[in-house]
């Protein structure tokens, strides 16, 4: 039986997070960056899609910033 | 579609006094249902328990469909709950639950920015979605533009006390006719409503599916939307069910059945007790006679143990006595009569006898002019003057006498005031009870109901000796009862009446009509006018 799955490809609430991120934090690779964020959008993958973007956006900052520490 | 099912409710008061017992009824299937009741009956304590506010002593209240709730407060609300807050109390449980944890989350992330806080956060955004949060938010924001025209975002913030008594009822009104809510229960819907609202009010009731259970003192909303009536009286309900308009035959006639059940109950009782006393002596001298006395002592316990039918509801007595006296012909004259910035300069002539309903838009200076006549200072330019021997007596609203409010009914008779001799207490008493309030007489007057407070104005106004009543919405916390006795006295008042109404049944007792319209412009009408619109002014 094929299971539904949510999308986690490059949707907006990816690809907008991950480009102000990899801005912000120079010194993180990009593809730690893609990592985090994408992680983020699969566990708020229950959020509603209006508020995803800015949920996404700010959890990931939040992980980077604690990763930094 | 939902319903609601009291069975066997019994509800005690503090003071161990039974207010309802035994009540039972169900109202379901799109009925709309008024309950009615005198004035301290049981209607409000009864909503509260439908509503589950209040736990009944026994029985119980079935519910399905969801439930929305109209407090009677709404239209008077003061402190700072904003439309936001107001529109979720109007929402169903599940609703304000997402929400009050959806706050608490934002509040809590402004606090502590961290992963644990984002999480809740985002969970609670997630729940706000699938309990039909953003749903309710469009429905909120179609309420905001129905009811006051501002779009929802543009007034969630704004505090409701900026809103007028008839806003703040139009607001909830909308929010739980568009609700999922399949039973209202609205505790005097149409209070603060003008005409154009009333009408308003009653349309969207007839249009509705959902099951309404109503309190109303307004005839005519009662006639026109009622397609039940439950009364609350002599500590229980009964349903009638039809109309208002079969309503006062149908209660009348079981008065009279319940009269006359209780009535052979008595005989029955008073046929069994002479059969034991009978058998009781033949017994002393037959012992064959004792088992058949023994038997019959037997059936008069058992008799008496089922107890009585329901008696017969005591009927409320209000006995208003309104004397009046004859004055010169002309009772009022107002010449190019223009109260500052409130209309257009008109003329006015008033005759002694005349019953003229005082009508038209809200804010207009329909209570100013009232005010005016009564001797108070009103700022206004032209004439009015008071015809030979006639004596002003002012009903106002029942808020209008803050320097009441820590006085008890006795008091207030018994000191008088100017114009009104004071009376001593066995006077005052009888007055009391005449109105129907001597229970009351001792009670501060801010404690008082609204329909009491009404009825003890009538009451100083016949000890005034007035000879022109003034009557300022005078059935606006009347029950129907009372209403009814008003419209008596007023019809045996020798004297002139100038009332203003937006009670549409009270106003059909009254002979000329002195309109004030939207524009400043006030005109004389033979028949009354409902539909003049508020008066724009600047907010």
């Amino acid at each position: 039986m094929a299971l539904a799955v949510l999308p986690t490809g490059p949707d907006l609430s990816v690809r907008s997070a991950t480009t102000r991120l990899a801005e912000e934090f120079p010194e993180l690779s990009a593809h730690s960056i893609v990592l985090v964020v994408r992680t983020c959008r699969e566990e708020l993958r229950g959020s509603p899609a209006d508020a995803l973007p800015e949920l996404v956006e700010r959890l990931a900052r939040q992980r980077l910033r604690v990763s930094l520490d | 579609m939902g319903y609601v099912d009291v069975s066997g409710v019994r509800h005690t008061l503090p003071d161990g006094r039974v207010l309802l017992d035994d009540v039972n009824f169900r109202i379901g299937e799109g009925a709309r249902a008024a309950l009615v009741g005198e004035n301290g009956a049981g209607k409000t304590t009864l909503l509260r328990i439908i509503a589950g506010d209040l736990v009944p002593e026994a029985g119980s209240v079935a519910r399905t469909g969801g439930l929305g709730v109209m407090r009677q407060f709404i239209g008077s609300v003061r402190d700072d709950t904003n439309v936001q807050r107001f529109l979720v109390d109007l929402s169903p449980p599940a609703v304000r639950e997402a929400w009050d944890a959806l706050e608490a989350a934002e509040l809590a992330l402004m606090e502590t920015d961290d992963e644990r806080g984002q999480m809740t956060y985002a969970h609670a955004l997630s729940h706000w979605g699938d309990v039909g949060g953003y749903e309710a938010e469009v429905t909120w924001d179609t309420v905001t533009v129905a009811a006051i025209g501002i779009p929802y975002d543009g007034c969630k913030y704004r505090e409701l006390s900026t809103l007028s008594g008839g806003e703040q009822k139009r607001l909830a009104l909308e929010a739980l006719l568009r609700g999922p809510d399949e039973v209202l229960l609205l505790d005097e819907p149409d209070n603060y409503l003008d005409v154009p609202g009333k009408r308003w009010l009653e349309e969207r009731l007839l249009d509705t599916r959902k099951t309404v259970l109503f309190v109303s003192h307004d005839r005519e909303l009662l006639a026109r939307v009622a397609d039940r009536v439950v009364t609350v009286e002599g500590g229980s309900a009964w349903v009638h069910g039809g109309g208002f308009v079969s309503y006062h035959e149908a209660r009348t006639a079981r008065h009279e059945r319940l009269a006359e059940l209780r009535r052979r109950w008595d005989e029955e009782h008073q046929r069994l007790i002479d059969l034991v006393r009978t058998l009781q002596q033949q017994a002393a001298n037959s012992p064959d006679m004792a088992n058949r006395y023994h038997a019959m002592q037997t059936r008069l316990a058992k008799f008496e143990a089922a107890g009585p039918p329901p008696d017969r509801p005591p009927e409320q007595k209000v006995a208003m006595r309104l004397r009046g006296g004859r004055t010169g012909v002309r009772a009022v004259i107002a010449e190019q009569l223009e109260l500052t910035g409130l209309m257009k300069p008109f003329d006015a002539e008033i005759w002694y006898g005349d019953r003229v309903g005082v009508l038209g838009a809200n804010g207009a200076g329909k209570s100013h002019f009232l005010r005016l006549l009564a001797g108070q200072a009103v700022t206004h330019t032209g004439e009015c003057r008071l015809g030979a021997r006639v004596v002003p007596g002012f009903f106002a609203q029942t808020h209008a006498h803050p320097e009441w409010q820590d006085r008890t009914p006795v008091d207030l008779l018994w000191h008088g005031e100017p114009g009104r001799p004071g009376v001593d207490r066995g006077r005052a008493m009888a007055a009391l009870r005449r109105y129907g309030i001597a229970d009351q007489g001792e009670q501060q007057f801010r404690t008082l109901s609204g329909g009491q407070q009404a009825r003890f104005q009538i009451l100083l106004l016949e000890l005034s000796g007035a000879t022109l009543l003034l009557l300022d919405e005078p059935t606006d916390n009347l029950d129907v009862l009372s209403a009814e006795s008003l419209e008596d006295a007023l019809g045996a008042f020798e004297g002139t009446v100038l009332a203003v109404t937006h009670d549409r049944w009270f106003a059909r007792s009254f002979d000329r009509f002195l309109v004030f319209g939207a524009d400043g412009r006030v005109y004389e009408s033979t028949e009354p006018v409902f539909d003049e619109t508020r008066v724009q002014r600047a907010r």
